[in-house]
């Protein structure tokens, strides 16, 4: 059996045996154990078992490995077809890692713990299948299976307003996922009846006539609409707060660290490759919205009072600079932009852990609550700002290298006023440095100035697990990149080349060419 | 006219025979027997039903073509059609049980309604013939009609079998007149007798043609309850009680598509002839409106709604108007997909709301659902999962079924493109309504007066079934899906007879 397949699918024998062994009655705080503990061993051997994707993983290749594809629904030409690419691989991981880390985080939950790791286990398992999914039809399922998970996730086991956060999460995307199904459609019906994305991939670089040029900016529009309200770029954002905010810890985690890269993927899967010519026509346009979102997301981040509402407007800023590498049709960028989504997925995903935990003791996120923890927590408070300084970018952590190499791709971007799109953008690191360092000023350092705070304990063993590896990994990610970066190589440059056309012989060179404008513009012009 | 050429085969209409007689046979025991047998009388309906279901495959072995005249036909919509409004009496016959037990109700009339109403249903989806279209819309009217009132103590439930009886025969008037005029024009009733004048250019009168289609249409739309002809519905479905509403807005609204479709799709379908070519035009371009003003008035008037029967009752106008999009290209596979998809799901949902609402209907607020969701959760979970698909989520059969009419549409109609994405406008505004009860059922606090249902073997059955029906129809709907693509409709009803023999007589 296909490994890929294995993989999406045992989340879903996870919820299965949960079912099952609700049947068997008994006590409800030993139950409540049962289920915690064996979504913990469900999540943990799907993380080991995906590690086996890496181990057959061919980085030099760009196309699809270890494909599955068994005819589905013949009547529509729907295949299950699966398989993964270097864009694809790593948010895999990503998913199956930081699953086991937020059911730890989720350990504190006791209301309905059975439903609650139910729906952890449907919510990896659409997650891994957006991912692994080569067929539109099978994408779009999955895009959409993740929905109903994190609807109840927020609006069961929310916060107070947790039913205006869930509402709002799910129309917010609906809205922009139906219209991507009339596009796909679309798709299907121009590329000559296949929701096969390669095969469509294929035929659109042959043939970029086969969609008339009108219907193709409105097709553009429907997939870049969904992703972009799913990443979420500017002016789209404004579910994320309300979402993250409302949801669980654990719902935050997942939230931050995968749900958002489903938008910044299916940006370079699908916008990118199948409509080059639009992509760049909107590259300028999409750009400035990513640096908006940039600064817009630092600035109001800076000024939130509760902390969770900061991480999340932080995920805002530090997503413009995905969208952002995305659109610089550079290898440096695209690459940055990947690297990038991986890194914010694990250092977001560590701050909401961080922030998790000290509610969990004081039952408020309000920075002014909080002041000089590190005396009392240590431990904690070390991880706190590794992680914070993993997430403002500090070098040797894994948050430089992605920011670092989206703006040098960005500065070398063919697209028009890319060097300003990246020298604005640059001020988001510093803005991000700005609110991050403050609020850990705020709440760690100085003197104890609450009487509640100084006697709370430190991070305990479970807690520790959780944190641990997030921390071990940024460090990972931030030291040793290149065997990040060599595995996704092929594959982001085939799609940048999907965009911009194979670089002209005079332009191999490493540097940037003399002048990438003028060069961008004329590959350009192939292109169309 | 010869005896044999009237091509009289009684294996043509064994599914009606076996229901009619199962409904006199229930009448009989019925009236027997002193006490109510319910089990009898529901046991000889789910035996009836069966051996239906049974003679509907059966009539593969008798060949595709037209019987009695032309009164009958054997072809792929009968077969389609009759397996939804099949499910829908057996799921129906099961729910009934319960309800009536509840209500003290007598058990006997009830189900022989049920058979009386599959019947007329089944020769809807059978008709060849204007005069059995109105036959079989008849006798299925009829027996709704005082189902819908079958509650008779109840002021709301009397007001509803009113209402639906006087604003069905008026509806049944227009297509009457319609069915008139037509015959007035082509001088025939045999839907492909009036095919092959059109064609043939024998029409007597033209704008009687147009007239008369025009009126059918006035007539189906009536029935089928999109909108203009909609307003009779929201009063009717609130009133009833909740079973029959769930089974007056599935089964006899899928009876009605498919003699719509005959009529429509075949009758008036795509011809050589400039009459018959623009009548065609005529009709879609109208069906197209239609659909656009059914779905919308049906989902933002639901959006404003207190009563979870009457989010439902503006849900099934909506409804309607999705499968009139798939209408607009004359490919019935996705219409009758969408049918049976649409039938499951909502009577599925209204079989839970029957439960939680209890004897008289007396919780029907979606207010009243607050808080039952982990109270209950083998109930709330299984309508969560109806209002999911309702709302197109997939993997349920709510989503493949759009999602089928979307891509029938988009390759059947290019110049109708437009409609597809109304479609899916009015999907995203449909999700808000469907997603509120949701959202009281799980994430508010209990409701005071909250009574745990209880659920009866055969009501559990019946959920069953239509939860297994609408996962298995999301997520398996190949086999579903290739029997009714146009290139396989000939591997399912073989053709027994040349069809023009029917033209000929």
């Amino acid at each position: 059996m296909n490994l890929i397949t294995i993989t999406t699918f045992l989340p879903l024998v996870g919820a299965i045996l949960l079912l099952l062994l609700s049947l068997r009655g008994g006590d409800q705080k030993e139950s409540n154990n049962l289920y915690r503990v064996v979504t913990l061993a469900v999540t943990i051997i799907t993380f080991v078992v995906s590690l086996g994707l890496l181990k057959g993983f061919d980085g030099s290749n760009p196309a699809a490995q270890m494909v599955q594809k068994t005819p589905w629904i013949g009547a529509l030409n729907v295949y299950y077809h699966v398989g993964v690419d270097g864009l694809s691989i790593w948010l895999i991981l990503l998913t199956t890692f930081l699953m086991p880390i937020s059911v730890l985080a989720s350990w504190h939950v006791t209301k309905r713990v059975r439903e609650y790791m139910l729906f952890m286990l449907v919510l990896e398992m659409g997650m891994i299948g957006v991912f692994a999914s080569l067929d539109m039809f099978l994408f779009y399922l999955f895009f959409e299976i993740t929905l109903i998970p994190m609807y109840f996730l927020i609006g069961v086991w929310g916060g107070e307003r947790r039913i205006y956060a869930a509402i709002k999460f799910f129309v917010y995307t609906v809205v922009g996922s139906l219209l991507m199904l009339v596009a796909i459609i679309a798709v299907y019906f121009y590329a000559g009846h296949t929701f096969d994305i390669p095969e469509i991939t294929a035929k659109l670089a042959a043939n970029p006539a086969l969609i008339p040029g009108n219907i193709k900016t409105w097709l553009w529009l429907a997939f870049a609409l969904a992703f972009f309200i799913k990443v979420p770029l500017f002016p789209f954002h404004t579910w994320l707060p309300d979402a993250h905010v409302e949801a669980p810890t654990a719902g935050s985690i997942i939230l931050a660290g995968v749900l958002l890269k489903m938008g910044t993927y299916g940006l370079m899967r699908f916008n990118l490759p199948f409509f080059p010519d639009i992509s760049q026509k909107a590259a300028p346009y999409v750009m400035a919205l990513a640096v908006v979102g940039i600064i817009y997301g630092a600035l109001v981040a800076m000024v939130q009072p509760d902390m969770k509402k900061l991480v999340a407007y932080s995920s805002v800023s530090h997503l413009g600079f995905v969208v952002l590498g995305i659109f610089a049709f550079t290898d440096q960028g695209m690459q940055g932009a990947l690297y990038q989504m991986l890194a914010h997925g694990i250092s977001t995903g560590a701050l909401f852990l961080c922030v998790g935990m000290i509610y969990d003791r004081r039952h408020t996120r309000l920075i002014e609550e909080f002041g000089g923890v590190a005396t009392p927590m240590p431990q904690y408070s070390t991880m706190f700002l590794i992680v914070s300084l993993s997430s403002l970018g500090l070098p040797l952590l894994n948050g430089f290298i992605g920011e670092f190499l989206i703006l040098l791709g960005t500065f070398s971007s063919p697209v028009p006023h890319a060097r300003l799109f990246a020298v604005l953008g640059a001020t988001g690191v510093i803005l991000s440095a700005v609110y991050l360092l403050w609020m850990l000023q705020r709440v760690l350092f100085g003197e104890v100035t609450k009487q509640e705070n100084a006697e709370l304990e430190d991070m305990d063993l479970r807690e520790k697990v959780a944190i641990i590896p997030l921390v071990a990994f940024a460090l990972v990610m931030g030291i040793a990149p290149m065997k990040f970066l060599n595995s996704t190589e092929k594959a982001v440059s085939a799609v940048k080349e999907a965009v911009v056309g194979k670089p002209a012989k005079v332009a191999v060179a490493p540097a940037p060419a003399a002048n990438p404008t003028t060069a961008g513009h004329t590959e350009a012009g192939h292109g169309n | 006219m010869q005896l044999d050429q009237l091509n009289l085969n009684y294996a043509a209409i064994a599914p009606e025979i076996i229901t009619s007689l199962a409904a006199v046979a229930i009448m009989l025991v019925d009236a027997l027997s002193k006490k109510g047998a319910r089990t009898v009388n529901a046991g000889i309906s789910l035996v009836g039903l069966a051996l239906a279901l049974i003679a509907v495959f059966g009539l593969r072995s008798v060949g595709g073509g037209s019987f009695f005249a032309g009164m009958v036909v054997v072809d792929p919509i009968r077969l389609f059609f009759s397996v939804t409004i099949l499910i829908v009496a057996i799921v129906a016959t099961l729910l009934a049980g319960q309800f009536l037990r509840d209500e003290a109700l007598p058990p006997g009339e009830f189900f022989s309604l049920i058979m009386f109403a599959t019947t007329g249903m089944l020769l809807l989806a059978a008709a060849g013939d204007l005069v059995t279209v109105f036959l079989g819309l008849e006798i299925a009217s009829i027996t709704t009609y005082i189902m819908a009132g079958y509650r008779r103590y109840d002021t709301r439930a009397n007001e509803s079998s009113l209402k639906y009886f006087l604003l069905g025969s008026f509806a049944t008037a227009f297509l009457l007149y319609g069915m008139a005029l037509t015959y007035g024009a082509t001088g025939t009733t045999n839907i492909s007798g009036i095919s092959a004048a059109i064609s043939g250019g024998k029409v007597i009168h033209p704008a009687l043609l147009l007239v008369g289609a025009g009126m059918m249409l006035v007539g189906f739309g009536f029935k089928i309850a999109s909108a203009p002809f909609h307003l009779w519905t929201p009063d009717v479905y609130e009133g009833a009680p909740t079973i029959v509403t769930g089974f007056m807005s599935t089964g006899p609204k899928a009876a009605v598509f498919a003699a719509f479709l005959r009529v429509f799709a075949e009758g008036f379908g795509e011809s050589a002839s400039p009459l018959g070519s623009q009548l065609h035009h005529t009709w879609v371009t109208a069906i197209a409106i239609i659909a656009v003003l059914t779905m919308t008035v049906g989902n933002v008037i639901a959006l404003v709604q207190k009563n979870i029967k009457r989010v439902l009752a503006y849900s099934s106008i909506a409804h309607a108007g999705y499968a009139l999009v798939g209408f607009v290209t004359g490919d019935f596979g996705p219409v009758a997909f969408y049918l049976l998809a649409y039938s499951i799901m909502s009577i599925g949902a209204f079989a839970v709301i029957q439960l939680f609402a209890r004897a008289g209907d007396q919780r029907t607020e979606v207010a009243d659902f607050a808080g039952v969701g982990f109270e209950s959760p083998g109930l709330s979970f299984s309508l969560a999962i109806f209002l999911f698909s309702l709302a197109g989520i997939p993997p349920t059969a709510g989503f493949m079924s759009k999602f089928y009419i979307f891509k029938s549409a988009w390759d059947g109609a290019p110049t109708l493109r437009w409609l597809i994405v109304v479609a899916v406008i009015n999907s995203i505004i449909s999700v808000y309504y469907y997603l509120y009860p949701i959202v009281v059922m799980f994430f508010r606090p209990l409701a005071p007066g909250f009574i745990k249902p209880r659920v009866s073997a055969m009501t559990a059955v019946a959920l069953i079934l239509t939860l297994l029906g609408t996962l298995y129809l999301g997520i398996l709907p190949n086999r579903l899906m290739s029997a009714m693509s146009s290139s396989n409709r000939t591997a399912v009803v073989a053709p027994a007879l040349p069809s023009s023999q029917v033209a000929n007589k």
